[in-house]
C-alpha cells in the first residue's frame, strides 16, 4: 500500500488524481447537501464532455508544439451551419430523422474542413500555428457573424435536442461520446505510430523530418483531428442549448488550453498525456461548478482558474528544480 | 544594407497604397485631412500598444493580458479622478506605475518561474479581468471631471472647417508620438535594443554572448506596462467614461497588427516603422469598409483572410528564397566537380 502511494505521487497524474480528490473532499465537506446533490452531479456530468473533448482537441495541437486558437470558433461555424440545413430541412421537409443526420453530418465535415483549413495553413505553407490559427479564429467568427447575423439559430427536431440532454442506463448520451473519444485518442496518442510522430514532431521537427517522418503530411491530419473534436464538442452544445450561436463556447477556449498544460502537456510540445488531461479537466469543471452552486461571483472563479493555472505550473517549476538538485 | 531594410517595407507599404486607392475610388470622403484624423484618433491607443507588444514578440513571447491590463488601468485611473485627485499629472503617473506593476508581476512570472509567456499572461489576463469585473461587476464609470474631458478635447493646430466645425490633431499625440520615439531609441540605439533582438534570435547564445536575459525580459514587459499606463489615459480622455467590456478580445487585434507590420512571432524579427504600417492597414481597411458600406459582419472576415493571407505570402516568399539557395549550392559543387 505504502509503495503505491508513492508511485502514485511519482508521477504527475498521480499528483493530478490526487488534486482532484482532494478538491472533491473540500466542496464536499464545505456542503455535502449542494455539491453531491443529483442535480449538481448531473449537471457536472452533462457539462464535462464539450469541455473535456475540446481539451483533448487542444492538446493534440500542443503536443505538435503548436497552438489552436480557432478551436472554439471552429465548434461554432460547425454547429451554426449545420444547425441551419437541419433547422431549414426540418422546416421544409418535417422530417426529423433526414434533418437530424444532414444536420449532424454537416457538422462534423465543417469542422474538419476547418482543421484542414489550419492543417493547410500551418504545415503546407508553413505559418505559426498562433497566427495561422489566429487569422482563422477571425475567419470563422466573421463567417458565423455573417449567417447568424449576431442572433442564434434554433428549431431543431427533438431528436437532436435528445442527443444532449438525455441518459442511457443514467448516464448521459454526452458522457458517452466523451467516454469513446477519450479511449480513440489515448489509442491515437499513446499507442499508434502517428501519436509517436505527433511527439517526435513536437520535441524537435527537423529530428522527425530526418527520422523519416512526414511533418507536414502529420501535422495536416493532426489539424483536421483537432478540427473533428471542436466539431463534436459543437454538436453537443448546439444539443444542449437548444441553438446555435457564434460565442456559445468561447470560455473554453482558454480553459482547454489551461486544461492541457494542468494536465502535464508541455506547452512547447512533445510531451502531453489522455489521462492528465482528462484529470485536469475534471479539476477545473468540479472547481467552476462548485464554486458556482456555493454562490461565488463567477468574476472571482475566473480569478482563483488563473492563480490555479500559475500556481501549478510554479509548483512544477519547484519540484523539478528541487530534483536536479 | 539600410537599402534592403527599406525594401523590406515596400510590399506593405504598396498594399497599403493599393487599399487606400480602391477605398478613395469607391468612397472619396476617405482622402479626406477630417478622415484622417479621425483615424489617427480612433487608433492611437492600438498604436502604442501595438509599440508595447512588439518588444514583447521581438523577445520571442506574447501577451495575451494587454486588453485587461488596460481595462484595470482605465478603471483604476476612473476612480481616481472622481474620487482622489483631478490632477493630470497625477493621473498619468498613477496609471504608468499601475502598468509597471502589472508588466513586472508578467515578466517576474516569465523570467522567475519560468512559465512560458501565453501561459503565464493567460493567467494574468484570467485574474486581472475577475477581479476588475468583480469589482465594476462590469458597470460604467461615468463622471469623469470637467477638467479631464476638457484636456481629452484640446486640439493642436485647430481649423474651422466651411460648416462651422472644428478639426485638429487630437491632443493625445502627446502621448503617442514620445512612446513611438522611445521605442524607436531603445530597439535602435540601446544595448537593451540589441539584447531585445538577440535573444528573440536565440536566447542561449543571446546569454552566452553575455547578455542579462532575464532582465531584458522583465524589463520588456515592465516597459509594455509603462505604455498600457499612458494608453489608459489617452483612452479615458478620448472616451471621457471608462467600461470595462470595451477592450474585449483588443488582445487579438494588437498582437494582429504587430504581425501584419511584419514582425515574427517567433521572435528577433519586427521594426517599429513595420507596425506602424501594420496598424494603418488594419485601420484603413476598417475604416475603408465602414466607408463602403461593407455590412460589419463582413469586417471579421475581411481582416481574418488579410492575417492568413498576408503572413501565408510572406512564407511561401522566404520558402522561394530557401530553395533557389540551395540551387545555388548545388550549382556550386556541380561546378567544383566540373
Amino acid at each position: 500500500m505504502k509503495l503505491k502511494i508513492k508511485g502514485l505521487i511519482a508521477t504527475k497524474e498521480g499528483i493530478l488524481f490526487i488534486i482532484f480528490l482532494a478538491v472533491v473532499a473540500i466542496m464536499t465537506i464545505l456542503s455535502p447537501s449542494k455539491f453531491l446533490s443529483n442535480y449538481n452531479l448531473q449537471s457536472l456530468a452533462y457539462q464535462l464532455p464539450e469541455f473535456g473533448i475540446l481539451s483533448l482537441s487542444m492538446m493534440l495541437i500542443i503536443i505538435t508544439g503548436g497552438i489552436n486558437l480557432s478551436l472554439t470558433f471552429s465548434a461554432t461555424l460547425a454547429m451554426i451551419v449545420g444547425g441551419l440545413a437541419m433547422s431549414s430541412v426540418f422546416a421544409n421537409t418535417g422530417g426529423a430523422f433526414l434533418a437530424l443526420v444532414i444536420g449532424v453530418a454537416l457538422m462534423l465535415v465543417v469542422a474538419a474542413l476547418a482543421g484542414i483549413f489550419n492543417g493547410f495553413v500551418v504545415s503546407y505553407i508553413g505559418v505559426t500555428p498562433m497566427i495561422a490559427t489566429l487569422g482563422a479564429a477571425t475567419l470563422f467568427e466573421g463567417i458565423s457573424l455573417n449567417i447568424t447575423k449576431g442572433g442564434a439559430i434554433s428549431g431543431f427536431p427533438l431528436s437532436f435536442i435528445m442527443i444532449g440532454n438525455t441518459a442511457i442506463l443514467g448516464i448521459p448520451v454526452p458522457m458517452l461520446i466523451f467516454v469513446v473519444i477519450l479511449i480513440l485518442m489515448w489509442l491515437l496518442i499513446e499507442k499508434s505510430k502517428m501519436g509517436a510522430a505527433i511527439i517526435m514532431i513536437g520535441c524537435n521537427p527537423k529530428v522527425a523530418e530526418f527520422s523519416g517522418i512526414k511533418v507536414k503530411n502529420v501535422l495536416f491530419k493532426a489539424y483536421m483531428i483537432s478540427g473533428l473534436l471542436a466539431g463534436v464538442a459543437g454538436v453537443i452544445m448546439a444539443s444542449r442549448y437548444n441553438s446555435a450561436k457564434e460565442s456559445y463556447g468561447s470560455s473554453y477556449l482558454l480553459q482547454s488550453v489551461a486544461a492541457s498544460v494542468l494536465g502535464g502537456t508541455s506547452i512547447s510540445g512533445g510531451e502531453g498525456r489522455v489521462v492528465g488531461t482528462l484529470l485536469a479537466a475534471m479539476i477545473l469543471q468540479v472547481i467552476s461548478s462548485g464554486l458556482n452552486i456555493f454562490g461565488l461571483n463567477r468574476y472571482l472563479t475566473n480569478v482563483l482558474m488563473g492563480f490555479i493555472l500559475i500556481f501549478v505550473l510554479a509548483i512544477n517549476f519547484v519540484t523539478e528544480k528541487f530534483k536536479k538538485n | 544594407m539600410k537599402k534592403l531594410k527599406m525594401i523590406k517595407e515596400l510590399p506593405l507599404i504598396i498594399i497599403l497604397v493599393l487599399i487606400s486607392i480602391v477605398i478613395t475610388i469607391i468612397n472619396p470622403s476617405f482622402l479626406t485631412v477630417e478622415n484622417f484624423l479621425d483615424l489617427l484618433k480612433s487608433n492611437l491607443v492600438l498604436t502604442m500598444m501595438a509599440m508595447g507588444m512588439l518588444l514583447v514578440i521581438l523577445t520571442g513571447g506574447i501577451d495575451v493580458s494587454v486588453a485587461s491590463m488596460i481595462t484595470a488601468v482605465t478603471v483604476i485611473i476612473g476612480n481616481s479622478l472622481i474620487h482622489f485627485s483631478q490632477n493630470i499629472l497625477v493621473t498619468v503617473l498613477l496609471a504608468t506605475l499601475c502598468g509597471v506593476i502589472l508588466g513586472l508581476i508578467n515578466g517576474l512570472l516569465i523570467t522567475g518561474l519560468k512559465i512560458p509567456p501565453i501561459v503565464a499572461t493567460l493567467g494574468t489576463m484570467s485574474m486581472i479581468l475577475g477581479i476588475v469585473l468583480y469589482v465594476t461587476n462590469g458597470n460604467w464609470i461615468t463622471g469623469i471631471p470637467q477638467n479631464f474631458i476638457d484636456f481629452g478635447r484640446i486640439m493642436i493646430l485647430p481649423k474651422t472647417l466651411a460648416d462651422g466645425r472644428v478639426i485638429g490633431i487630437p491632443i493625445q499625440i502627446i502621448f503617442l508620438l514620445p512612446i513611438i520615439i522611445l521605442t524607436w531609441f531603445v530597439l535602435k540605439h540601446t544595448v537593451i535594443g540589441r539584447g531585445i533582438y538577440a535573444l528573440g534570435g536565440n536566447l542561449e547564445s543571446a546569454d552566452r554572448m553575455g547578455f542579462k536575459t532575464n532582465r531584458i525580459i522583465v524589463f520588456v514587459y515592465a516597459f509594455e506596462g509603462f505604455i498600457i499606463g499612458l494608453s489608459a489615459v489617452a483612452h479615458t480622455s478620448i472616451m471621457r467614461q471608462v467600461d470595462p467590456n470595451a477592450f474585449l478580445g483588443f488582445e487579438m487585434q494588437v498582437i494582429a497588427a504587430v504581425v501584419l507590420g511584419g514582425a515574427s512571432v517567433l521572435g528577433g524579427y519586427g521594426s517599429v516603422l513595420g507596425t506602424i504600417i501594420g496598424v494603418a492597414l488594419f485601420s484603413v481597411i476598417n475604416n475603408g469598409m465602414i466607408l463602403m458600406r461593407i455590412p460589419t459582419f463582413w469586417q471579421k472576415i475581411v481582416v481574418g483572410l488579410i492575417i492568413i493571407s498576408s503572413i501565408s505570402a510572406d512564407m511561401i516568399q522566404k520558402q522561394r528564397e530557401e530553395h533557389l539557395k540551395v540551387r545555388v549550392d548545388v550549382d556550386e559543387v556541380a561546378s567544383y566537380e566540373a
